[in-house]
């Protein structure tokens, strides 16, 4: 029983360490949602690009550059976020008009969807994001 | 030392087993969960980060509710429940929670006992419960684990689906939780019926779980 009580409680530490570092995460998710919503509206291409998931990228730079494909893009005007949710590997960031998708890389969220608008029990209907 | 290995030797074989068992389904595990990732176009996570993970939690977490439930239910319901020429079952005389003096508890103790079994009231009602509570609360205690994990590790899936994540409140109502509940209940259950009924008939020589091979089948209570 002793050893069942130590596996329950190191289960409990995993689960508190796995947490405990959830509210800088969604900083860090919803901050990037709103760089990548600014440098769009700036007509800053390059930055905007900077922070997309390499999928992502890929697939907005099939026909032209990426910096100039991801400004003819109907997006979105910059707002302010009003919830922000992070599980494992995603995030979700949504703004006053806009909903983000966003992936976990070695070097900190990108962006995987954006300019998404809910479709009910469907899942979002995105101008941007990867095949 | 042989003699302590010789003594523990299921608890230390089956908890070294268990271990084996628990890397082995981390690594498996590792290996679904980075095919996701890639067809998603995110990259692999490390190991450690696995067995953090949601993901990795509610696979363990919903297999140990679904065993503690059934030692649980086991345990208490062969207090009533008889199953004639089963080594599972008590003898058919013996139905109920039995008498003080069958049970060795309060003045019917002896020195051997365990302290609460001889001290009388409370600690003793408690003791005579004990081995039951324990499984029950380890049950409960995993449920809910599975049931935390889960909402982390479904809606880890929603996000990657482009679909809204789910509350707490909301999964456990949602078609996820309970299959990955219920079809671990139905294989504990069967588990317990196939277990009881065969050791009617069939034999294992030398196990503490059969009867002697000469048993009658309608023998009941008797291990071998």
């Amino acid at each position: 029983m002793i050893r069942l009580s130590v596996l329950a409680a190191g289960v409990l530490v995993l689960s508190a360490a796995g947490c405990s570092s959830v509210g800088s995460q969604e900083e860090a998710a919803s901050g990037v949602a709103v760089r990548w919503q600014k440098a769009v509206d700036a007509g800053d291409g390059e930055a905007a690009c900077a922070v997309l998931a390499p999928g992502t990228l890929k697939t907005v730079a099939e026909d032209q550059p990426c910096p100039q494909a991801i400004l003819d893009k109907d997006l979105p005007r910059p707002g302010t976020v009003v919830e922000t949710s992070v599980y494992g590997q995603w995030a979700q960031v949504k703004l006053d008009d806009d909903t983000v998708f966003l992936g976990a890389f070695p070097g900190g969220w990108r962006v995987v969807a954006a300019g998404c608008t809910p479709q009910g029990s469907r899942p979002y209907d995105c101008t941007v994001e990867g095949d | 030392m042989r003699r302590f290995l010789r003594n523990n030797a299921i608890g230390l074989v089956f908890g070294g087993l268990f271990l084996v068992v628990l890397v082995g389904q981390a690594f498996a595990g590792l290996a679904v969960f980075n095919e996701a990732q890639r067809a998603s176009g995110l990259p692999d996570v490390s190991f450690w980060r696995y067995v953090t993970s949601a993901s990795f939690g509610v696979d363990v977490a919903e297999n140990w509710q679904s065993e503690y439930l059934q030692f649980f239910l086991f345990i208490l319901l062969t207090v009533w429940l008889l199953q004639k020429g089963s080594p599972e079952s008590k003898s058919l005389d013996k139905p109920g929670r039995e008498t003080d003096e069958e049970q060795k508890i309060g003045r019917f103790s002896d020195e051997r006992s365990p302290k609460w079994a001889r001290t009388g009231g409370w600690r003793t009602r408690i003791f005579s419960n004990s081995l039951g509570l324990v499984m029950g609360l380890i049950f409960l205690g995993s449920w809910l684990a599975q049931s935390v994990a889960g909402v982390a590790a479904f809606n880890e899936e929603q996000l990657s689906e482009r679909q809204d994540p789910l509350s707490w409140g909301q999964y456990v109502l949602a078609p996820d939780f309970w299959n990955r509940t219920l079809q671990n209940w139905q294989s504990e259950l069967l588990a317990v019926a196939s277990m009881a009924i065969l050791a009617i008939y069939l034999r294992q020589r030398g196990s503490s779980q059969s009867k002697p091979v000469g048993s009658p089948h309608e023998a009941t209570g008797v291990e071998g």
